[in-house]
């Protein structure tokens, strides 16, 4: 037809071929698939098993980064064993990898359980994580502490009964009410015309979760969320969303999507003149990975923290600070902090605490019920496993931050809002996204 | 005025599409290779200009220019010392060379580069844009991504059809054998056509990259895209494939207009339609 014609294809050896890669593609994810690390130790029965289950690859994988770091801190804070059950027990630690597949999460749990005979499971990062793991050991009786999960989307994403909750699994993060008090706060102070606030909510259990949470929350409190649309994963244009916020003069921003859309949006919304005044996201930017990706226009985006240096925090298990934590990673790996530094230590004490309180750590029953019961002052501050929204659940309070530029890494955090835990210590002032 | 902005919005993004497929159709059009690490060399090439900006300080650039001729040499190499053994083997046999080169790449990249998401900081450009109207601005990275497509395509197009070069290619492509028995050199000519493809899949991902953001992984999500355009615009044609890759882009941007849910569902099914209906293609090239 034109002469840019480049060879005599048939299209049905095209087709077959894209089929065959089609299906290539797909399998793709059995071959890659590799096993975990070891950690140390036997298998008598004076050792305690406990397997860790995260992202370690994969898009999830900023939430890993700090794993290798705290299972060695553990592993170092009770080398010398502590008493369990009348006995001197030591731990031994199974990692594995998800792959940020939450049907690998599914499988290396099964592993865990069933070739590791593990006595305890501990598990982090997003429910496609939290809730597979979960699942697993509530089907099989196998104690079980997560956490970086939204409660609701960890409890009712698995058709917890309210009032009645799990057995066997706890969780200690928080919920759209936590947002709630760390976002709205935020937004009161900033000088806006209107109450409309931009949400950029994909269609994944996360921010369906913010939909159907946070959204008749903004309405009590008199704000008016104009949301997006429910877009997929993914998408590489972001140009309707845009387009509907700008039309709704909206100055307030907020935001659930996966870290590499948030990427594709705050540059198309800067290219296409959406500039908030204050942009207050979640489950991005967490990371200094991702604050150094986005370059300058990381500058003053406002997002909860959980935990940071400057929680006035400390280890159960020898009494190391936040601080001093953060110092110890950042002087052992060349890396900066990340907020999964502490949540995932935690995991840890949490599990070990529940050991030490069991009459028999080798008993489920028993240590799941010391899970349920807990109340711990540890790394991530005082949790409560009975306070909270629904049995079982521990709910910590993240205060306001902005990143700025940092003096030894490119960029930091600043507290800039603890209304929701006044013993977070104030940073600095809150600035405008987009002065 | 939201419709308008719609389809110019996805007009741009079809030009980046365009680009990214028209590797992929040479390389099938010429040696018949499904290149199924097409995706993962974007990738790649996105990070070697990471690396490259934060190593050598070189402006972003500099760093493009120096990067795409890389690439060429880069596929040059690959088909003569990779592809081209399994060429003999049949097409099931590149298919799975290519596979596996995409496992490998992924994997090599996650090892030395680590998970992190990545971008590449085009500063003022990258973000720029200058406003139509109100309600439509065109950002200058868009625009000059499309202009780059069409260049692109004119480029390959002319080459092609007006040097001699380009007509040992089109002749090896039609009958490789005749082509060697009057003096084509099929492995140099298949080399010339892999380090083109290299060239212009790297310049797509320099600008995905520039765009939004990438880590090791992105590949093959990225992958699809420029099949559904190669195949939408036509098998074996140049000129299809910018039309295939800005019916998908405006078919994804329209559908997000009615409902972000629908956006990359509705250029899936455009694809399916045009497989079902039209299955040649909107421009068909030559067939068999």
């Amino acid at each position: 037809m034109s002469d840019a014609s480049i060879g005599g294809m048939g299209r049905r050896s095209f087709l077959s071929a894209v089929g065959l890669g089609a299906a290539a593609l797909g399998g793709g994810s059995l071959l890659s698939a590799c096993g975990g690390l070891k950690g140390t130790g036997g298998s008598s029965s004076d050792v305690l098993k406990i397997g860790y289950v995260s992202p370690q690859t994969g898009p999830l994988a900023g939430f890993a980064t700090a794993d290798n770091f705290v299972v060695k801190q553990i592993q170092e804070a009770v080398r010398s064993g502590f008493t369990a059950g009348g006995k001197k027990r030591t731990i031994e630690i199974i990692v594995k990898d998800t792959q940020s597949n939450s049907n690998r999460a599914t499988e290396v749990t099964r592993q865990l359980i069933n070739s590791d005979k593990v006595d305890l499971i501990v598990g982090s990062s997003t429910p496609d994580t939290t809730n597979p793991v979960a699942d697993q050991c509530e089907a099989n009786g196998i104690p079980n502490v997560t956490t970086i999960a939204p409660w609701e989307a960890w409890f009712h994403g698995r058709n917890g009964k309210s009032g009645e909750g799990f057995k066997y699994t706890t969780l200690f993060f928080f919920g759209m009410r936590e947002f709630a008090d760390c976002f709205f706060p935020m937004w009161e102070r900033m000088d806006v015309s209107n109450k409309n606030v931009a949400a950029l909510w994909p269609n994944d259990t996360d921010a369906n979760a913010f939909r159907e949470g946070l959204g008749p929350m903004m309405k009590e409190a008199g704000y008016t969320p104009i949301d997006g649309g429910a877009y997929q994963n993914g998408t590489t244009d972001f140009s309707a969303q845009i387009a509907k916020f700008k039309e709704s003069d909206a100055e307030l921003f907020t935001c659930t999507p996966i870290p590499p859309d948030f990427q594709t949006f705050w540059k198309q919304a800067q290219q296409q003149g959406f500039r908030p005044k204050l942009a207050t996201v979640a489950k991005v930017m967490l990371f200094p990975s991702e604050a150094e990706a986005l370059g300058t226009l990381t500058d003053n985006i406002a997002t909860d923290f959980w935990w940071s240096p400057a929680h006035p925090y400390k280890s159960i298990l020898d009494g190391k600070s936040a601080q001093q934590l953060a110092d110890d990673f950042a002087a052992e790996t060349g890396k900066q902090w990340t907020q999964a530094l502490g949540s995932v230590y935690s995991l840890f004490e949490i599990a070990i605490q529940a050991f030490k309180e069991a009459g028999d750590p080798k008993d489920r029953d028993e240590v799941a019920a010391k899970l349920r019961g807990m109340k711990i002052s540890c790394m991530s501050g005082d949790l409560d496993f009975t306070a909270g929204p629904e049995p079982g659940i521990a709910i910590q309070h993240p205060v306001g931050g902005q990143w700025r530029k940092g003096e030894k890494f490119p960029w930091d955090v600043v507290i800039v809002d603890n209304t929701p835990n006044k013993a977070v210590p104030i940073g600095g002032d809150l600035r405008p996204t987009n002065g | 005025m939201g419709w308008l902005n719609a389809v110019i919005q996805g007009l741009l993004l079809g030009g980046l599409y365009a680009l990214f497929a028209t590797g992929l159709s040479l390389m099938f059009g010429v040696m018949r290779i499904v290149n199924l690490a097409h995706g993962d060399l974007a990738v790649v090439a996105s990070f070697l200009a990471l690396a490259l900006v934060s190593g050598t300080g070189l402006p972003l650039w500099v760093v493009l220019v120096v990067t795409v001729p890389l690439f060429a040499v880069l596929g040059y190499l690959t088909q003569r010392v990779l592809l081209q053994r399994s060429l003999s083997s049949g097409p099931l046999a590149t298919l799975l060379v290519t596979f596996g080169l995409s496992i490998v790449l992924q994997n090599v990249l996650l090892e030395v580069f680590s998970a992190d998401t990545r971008t590449l900081d085009g500063g003022s450009f990258a973000t720029g844009s200058f406003e139509l109207n109100g309600s439509i601005s065109i950002g200058y990275l868009s625009l000059a991504t499309f202009v780059l497509a069409c260049a692109v395509l004119v480029g390959i197009q002319l080459f092609l059809s007006r040097t001699g070069l380009g007509r040992m290619l089109r002749a090896s492509s039609d009958d490789r054998e005749t082509a060697n028995l009057v003096g084509a050199d099929s492995r140099h000519v298949y080399g010339i056509a892999t380090a083109i493809a290299f060239a212009t899949v790297a310049l797509a991902g320099l600008m995905f990259a520039m765009r939004s953001s990438f880590d090791p992984a992105t590949g093959p999500s990225r992958l699809i895209f420029a099949f559904e355009a190669v195949v939408i615009g036509g098998l074996g044609s140049l000129w299809g494939t910018l039309i295939g890759g800005i019916v998908l882009g405006v078919t994804q941007s329209l559908g997000s207009q009615i409902d972000p849910a629908l956006t990359l569902l509705a250029g899936h099914l455009v694809f399916l339609a045009v497989l079902a209906f039209r299955p040649q293609g909107l421009i068909a090239g030559r067939t068999a």
